[in-house]
């Protein structure tokens, strides 16, 4: 593909369109005014001719005249035909060229999502980031989640620290820590598991445990917007997948994954959100979005997406 | 998979049948009649410019305008049983115009310069007049004005140059402008069998 | 660029002899008979008079096959290969050799006229390549849809060619502006079968886009033309939809074609970017409408099931069965 930001390729094609368009209407107009031109000049030239013959009557010396206009009119006939072929052909070509910038601006405004396998390919290298929390948590530490481009990769662990202090060091203390350190930073990074473990009785193979086994526990940093797509019976039968389906698509959320590369979206499947009459539901963050088909899902999800510097 | 043809099916095979038997029927029935097709003719005894007793008006021209090819479909074609091979042929000179150093015409008459003019045998230099020219009609230059077919005919010629519908080059529109264009309904659909019959204009 | 040709008076007048006579030859007509073989002599032989020359059967042989290569390619393309890319390129291709090459004269939508009076007057005969320029299309229709007007009718290939951001024109308008069609169509008919004097050809008369193929014209039909092209830039394929008479008749005989363009239903929800998609509204209820269907495979593109392959299909769902 060319190498070209959006807008600059909008630039291009409205320049293109735009010239082409001129010449269109340029050509129609010289074309029009010929036509007019010619046809208003014609009985001016026929009578002209008329008088000649009529003067040839009585004066044989204007017979050289007659000639000279019958030449004269010849030629211009013939050069209004060469322009006309030339204002034509231009005319086409012109018509062509804006016909295909204008098409190419329509796609660049609406381009399509790429297709599964495309998006796939964007996403080099593939993810690493294991979904099973088996084994020890420590191990993960070093391969775990890189977040450089928020900034987050030193965490401020203090909250762990008060947790800990709040909720005691025994084994029972291990899911309130949990929740409590999802709530803070939305996802369970790492470093915190492994302070938690340093600091309380709880067995990271516990933590492992308990993490995978409640959906509601995540491993990896979420998105700046969390989409729950409902998946209850109501938002299946009416197509929940096919929402799923098209709104990662749209994202281009790589298989496996739940996030876009941009980190903006977090696609997960929930349980019942509690308002099947309107489904099939998603929730963007707190907001609920109902009625949907895979366009309008995919909508709101641009809705809420910051204007892309372009 | 076992299939099954369903009623529906069935009605649609039915009705598909019946409409390829109604086509090809009318097909058949039109393919009979086939091979005599019309096609536009131009009649000599209706033009204006070919027309005998026409004289002393200007050629018509209409046919090399109206036709919607870019250069007409209508033609001149010269008739060679009926051309005098003249020294000086009205319908290849412009007898109006100054005589050059050679005694001939300086101009010529067709405006597009489709008439090729080409001496018979040997030429004796010192009487050229008394010699015999062969005149033919580029047919790719000739866009059927008409102005020779005119400048030909009787009294100042033979009237062997004529305006033909080409119609290997007629693209046979249902609405021939030229026909419509005609002031003397003088391009008319005939039945290609008497199409390709050679006119002429009665012994005068 | 008259040029008069007044001899006889000419004549006339310069055997008066005017003083500037000696500038100008003393016309008058040289022989009274043309002269013989025997005249000419040395072994003359007339040539043969430049008469006109059948019609080239080459060409019209050539203009048979190509319609029915093109009808069957896009009935390929549109039902079997849904390649949105190909039926472009052939519409191109189409509209270059049938438009712009055969002046767009070779063509069935008139000929509906010829059909007409061949059948009611028996002197009224239409050539071969007329009748298989008719037919074909029509027995195509019974077949495929209307694979003639998705890629080898040079009319709809030049409107397909411009459409550029199509409006979902009202469903009940659409429909009411499809019946002008049989309107058109029972008119063409009726001035077909009038008697030979008062007989017009409105179709070829009001034809809209030979102008633009033989690229000259009367100033109404260029003007006809380009506003059906400038509309056609919003309106999909306006001519084909609401005007041609011989869409009507293939629209009629698609209703019962053996093969046609389907959607697929979906199990749970039919997303309708199908139905979006399609320029000419012959998606209703998320199926194909054979009578409107053109065949031009836009809905096979805008199709998300389409463009996933079936092992990117999986990985959604090795996904979902995991998450």
């Amino acid at each position: 593909m060319i190498a070209m930001t959006g807008s600059t390729q909008r630039n291009v094609g409205l320049a293109i369109a735009g010239g082409a368009a001129i010449v269109v209407l340029a050509c129609i107009a010289v074309l029009a005014a010929d036509m007019i031109a010619a046809r208003r000049q014609a009985s001016l030239d026929d009578q002209r001719l008329e008088d000649l013959v009529e003067l040839v009557k009585t004066d044989a010396a204007a017979a050289a005249e007659l000639d000279a206009e019958h030449q004269r009119q010849t030629d211009k006939s013939v050069q209004r035909e060469l322009r006309k072929t030339r204002v034509t052909w231009t005319l086409i070509l012109a018509a062509v060229l804006f016909l295909a910038s204008a098409k190419w601006l329509v796609s660049l405004r609406a381009q399509r999502p790429p297709t599964l396998n495309t998006s796939v390919a964007l996403r080099a290298p593939p993810p690493t980031r294991p979904r099973k929390a088996g084994g020890d948590v420590r191990s993960h530490s070093a391969g775990g989640p890189r977040v450089s481009e928020l900034g987050e990769q030193e965490i401020d662990l203090s909250f762990v620290d008060a947790i800990v202090a709040k909720e005691g060091c025994d084994g029972e203390a291990a899911v309130p820590i949990l929740q409590a350190i999802q709530a803070h930073y939305g996802y369970l990074p790492d470093e915190a598991l492994q302070r938690v473990c340093e600091l309380t009785e709880i067995e990271p193979s516990q933590i492992a445990g308990v993490s995978a086994f409640y959906a509601r526990f995540r491993r990896s940093p979420v998105g700046e917007h969390v989409v729950k797509v409902c998946h209850g019976t109501a938002c299946h039968v009416t197509g929940a997948r096919q929402i799923t389906e098209e709104i990662r698509r749209h994202l281009r959320i790589a298989p496996e994954e739940d996030t876009d590369p941009e980190r903006l979206f977090t696609v997960d499947r929930v349980a019942c959100l509690g308002c099947c009459s309107l489904a099939p539901v998603m929730m963007i963050d707190e907001e609920t979005v109902g009625r949907l088909t895979p366009g309008s899902a995919c909508a709101a999800l641009d809705v809420v997406r910051p204007e892309q510097p372009a | 998979m076992n299939h099954e043809t369903t009623r529906r099916e069935l009605l649609g095979h039915a009705v598909r049948g019946a409409g390829l038997l109604g086509l090809g029927g009318v097909a058949v029935y039109l393919t009979a009649k086939a091979g005599d097709e019309g096609v536009w003719v131009l009649d000599i005894s209706k033009c204006v410019n070919s027309r005998l007793g026409a004289t002393g008006i200007e050629a018509c021209e209409l046919c090399a305008t109206s036709c919607v090819r870019p250069l007409s479909a209508v033609r001149a074609i010269n008739d060679f049983e009926k051309c005098g091979r003249c020294y000086i042929c009205p319908a290849y000179f412009d007898v109006m115009s100054e005589v050059d150093e050679n005694g001939l015409p300086s101009a010529k008459l067709c405006p597009r310069d489709a008439i090729k003019r080409e001496p018979i045998g040997w030429v004796d230099p010192d009487d050229p007049a008394n010699n015999f020219y062969e005149y033919t009609i580029d047919e790719a230059l000739c866009n059927g004005c008409g102005i020779c077919v005119l400048a030909c005919k009787d009294p100042s010629g033979l009237g062997s140059i004529l305006l033909e519908v080409r119609y290997d080059l007629c693209l046979d529109c249902n609405r021939c402008s030229n026909a419509a264009a005609c002031p003397d309904d003088a391009i008319d659909r005939k039945p290609l069998s008497r199409a390709g019959a050679p006119q002429r204009h009665p012994a005068s | 660029m008259k040029r008069s040709a007044l001899l006889a008076p000419m004549l006339v007048l310069l055997t008066l002899a005017t003083p500037t006579e000696s500038l100008y030859a003393q016309y008058e007509r040289p022989v009274d008979v043309a002269p013989t073989e025997e005249d000419i002599g040395s072994g003359y032989v007339t040539p043969a008079v430049q008469r006109p020359l059948p019609r080239s059967t080459l060409l019209n042989i050539t203009d048979i096959v190509l319609l029915l290569g093109a009808m069957g390619i896009s009935a390929w393309l549109g039902l079997v290969r849904r390649s949105r890319t190909g039926i472009v390129v052939l519409a191109i291709a189409c509209a270059v050799y049938f438009g712009f090459y055969r002046k767009g004269c070779v063509c069935p939508i008139g000929a509906i006229q010829n059909v007409a009076v061949a059948l009611t007057d028996p002197s009224y005969a239409v050539s071969y390549v007329v009748i298989a320029f008719f037919f074909a299309p029509l027995v195509l229709a019974l077949l495929f849809g209307r694979v003639f007007c998705g890629g080898a009718c040079p009319f709809g290939a030049i409107q397909e060619l411009v459409v550029l951001r199509p409006v979902q024109v009202p469903r009940r308008l659409d429909k009411a502006l499809g019946l002008l069609k049989y309107v058109y169509l029972a008119l063409a008919i009726w001035f077909a079968v009038l008697p030979a004097v008062e007989r017009d050809f409105i179709i070829c008369r009001f034809d809209p886009f030979v102008g633009f193929f033989r690229r000259t014209g009367p100033a109404y039909m260029l003007i006809i033309g380009g506003a059906f092209l400038v509309l056609g830039m919003f309106v999909g394929r306006p001519y084909c939809r609401y005007l041609c008479p011989y869409g009507g008749l293939l629209a009629q005989l698609a209703r019962f074609s053996w093969k046609g363009v389907t959607i697929t239903p979906d199990k749970e929800l039919d997303c309708g970017l199908c139905a979006e998609s399609c320029p000419y509204g012959a998606i209703e209820k998320m199926r194909a409408v054979r009578t409107s269907c053109l065949s031009c495979a836009r809905c096979y593109t805008a199709c998300p099931r389409e463009r996933a392959p079936a092992r990117g299909d999986a990985s959604v769902e090795s996904h979902e069965a995991t998450g």
